[in-house]
């Protein structure tokens, strides 16, 4: 079959080459990669460096940082009012991953500083830094300032659960994560998804009519989805 | 000595890669060659599928903090056809958002365009930005996936129909749809209407 070629290549005016030409430039900017890399607790040398280039170039002045816990900078950093965070899917993504190394009885991967604070990602770059004692105001304060209104992680768990239910053959238990799911999330991100988990669930439960009732409305509602695919499929088992 | 020149001495990640087991550290090494590989990739698919600038940063965020819990699912070669099923997700999400605020905003008058053929206009990167989302915002969303991925991101069609989950075949006609309407709104732009009201 042949490739189909490209509008710019097959005689687009000045008018449609401009747009395309600026639907092509667009990139990351420097502080996406920066909050990425941090909230994958990935926070590397480039990462920061990155990110302060960013955001300014504050200097640290003559501070001597292997005299400060790096859980007191952190600390310091939030309460002088950064600018970046870390999302809490981070944070519940490291804690599953700590919880899995337990289970497995190895140590977890060593969480970023940046992460275990659940504080700025970038702040170290940009905030001066002062150590400061342990104050639960401080931390109530830095709580309510990363905490997102409905953090995707806590969603993706709860998809999680389900998709594990489901992994092992508890129909009934996916089911019932599913079910939990809607009534905490009725705008949840992964609605998709979970009706899709949803679907699955009852066809493995041999109920076959109500998971193409499902997929028909899926289809019905989410046409043009990325998931339709595998919902026809359903469909045509 | 500067915050950058600190941070680049890694005096800050050493504890963490002295404790991190070697599993571990490959699950870094793959996310991290997911974010340098692709960050623009997904940048670019979110933009160009509708999510709002001001939003892009903290979507791609969440595009591979999904990536990351998913990591052991993405076989190897199909990173970049997982982010874009991902990224194309949440950029409907941003998408119904915006909509929904739209909806609550008052109703604007149409801006007036003119002179879209001059050279001034046509370098004006923000202005030629704002009409390719209007253009784009018109297109269906199956025939959006299509053309951002072939005409931005040049994807094969094969890579295409892998990515978006459709026979190869589809992904020519809904390319060939995707181009007509294409052209057809830009053409209504340059004629000095918004295209907006001849859907």
């Amino acid at each position: 079959m042949r490739e189909p070629m490209r509008l710019r290549d097959e005689g687009a005016t000045a008018l449609e080459r401009a747009l395309l030409d600026a639907g092509t430039a667009y990139r990351g900017s420097p502080t996406a990669r920066a909050k990425t890399l941090g909230a994958l607790g990935l926070a590397g040398s480039a990462t920061l460096a990155g990110a302060a280039a960013a955001r300014t170039s504050l200097s640290l002045g003559k501070l001597s940082i292997g005299k400060l816990s790096l859980g007191k900078i952190f600390a310091g950093a939030a309460i002088v009012g950064a600018v970046a965070t870390v999302p809490a899917g981070y944070r519940a993504l490291h804690r599953q991953d700590v919880a899995m190394h337990a289970a497995r009885g190895v140590p977890a991967p060593a969480l970023s500083p940046v992460a275990q604070g659940g504080g700025p990602a970038v702040a170290v770059a940009v905030a001066p830094v002062v150590p400061v004692p342990d104050d639960p105001s401080a931390h109530a304060a830095r709580r309510a300032r990363v905490e997102p209104a409905v953090p995707l992680a806590r969603e993706l768990a709860s998809i999680d659960g389900a998709r594990a239910a489901l992994a092992r053959g508890d129909t009934s238990d996916a089911i019932a994560r599913l079910d939990g799911y809607a009534r905490a999330y009725p705008r949840g991100r992964l609605d998709q998804e979970a009706e899709v988990l949803r679907i699955d669930a009852l066809s493995q439960s041999g109920r076959a009519e109500a998971a193409r009732a499902h997929a028909r409305e899926f289809l019905r509602r989410h046409p043009n989805s990325v998931l339709a695919a595998h919902v026809r499929t359903r469909l045509g088992d | 000595m500067t915050s950058a020149a600190l941070i680049e001495t890694g005096a800050l990640e050493a504890p963490a890669r002295e404790l991190a087991p070697a599993p571990a550290r490959a699950r870094e090494g793959r996310l991290r060659e997911l974010v340098d590989n692709y960050l623009d990739f997904v940048a670019r698919v979110l933009r160009n599928s509708g999510t709002p600038e001001s939003e892009i940063d903290d979507e791609v965020q969440r595009t591979f903090i999904v990536a990351a819990r998913r990591l052991d699912d993405i076989r190897p070669g199909a990173e970049k056809s997982f982010l874009f099923r991902v990224a194309f997700n949440q950029a409907a999400h941003a998408r119904r958002t915006a909509a929904r605020r739209r909806e609550v905003a008052a109703a604007e008058a149409p801006e007036q365009i003119d002179h879209l053929g001059t050279p001034e206009a046509l370098t004006d990167q923000k202005r030629m930005r704002e009409l390719l989302d209007r253009v784009l915002d018109q297109l269906d969303e199956s025939l959006r996936a299509v053309f951002v991925l072939h005409e931005f991101e040049e994807m094969t069609a094969a890579e295409i129909a892998e990515a978006v989950g459709i026979p190869r075949g589809t992904v020519a006609s809904r390319l060939r749809r995707a181009r007509t309407e294409f052209r057809a709104r830009v053409a209504a732009l340059g004629a000095g209407g918004t295209g907006e009201d001849d859907r």
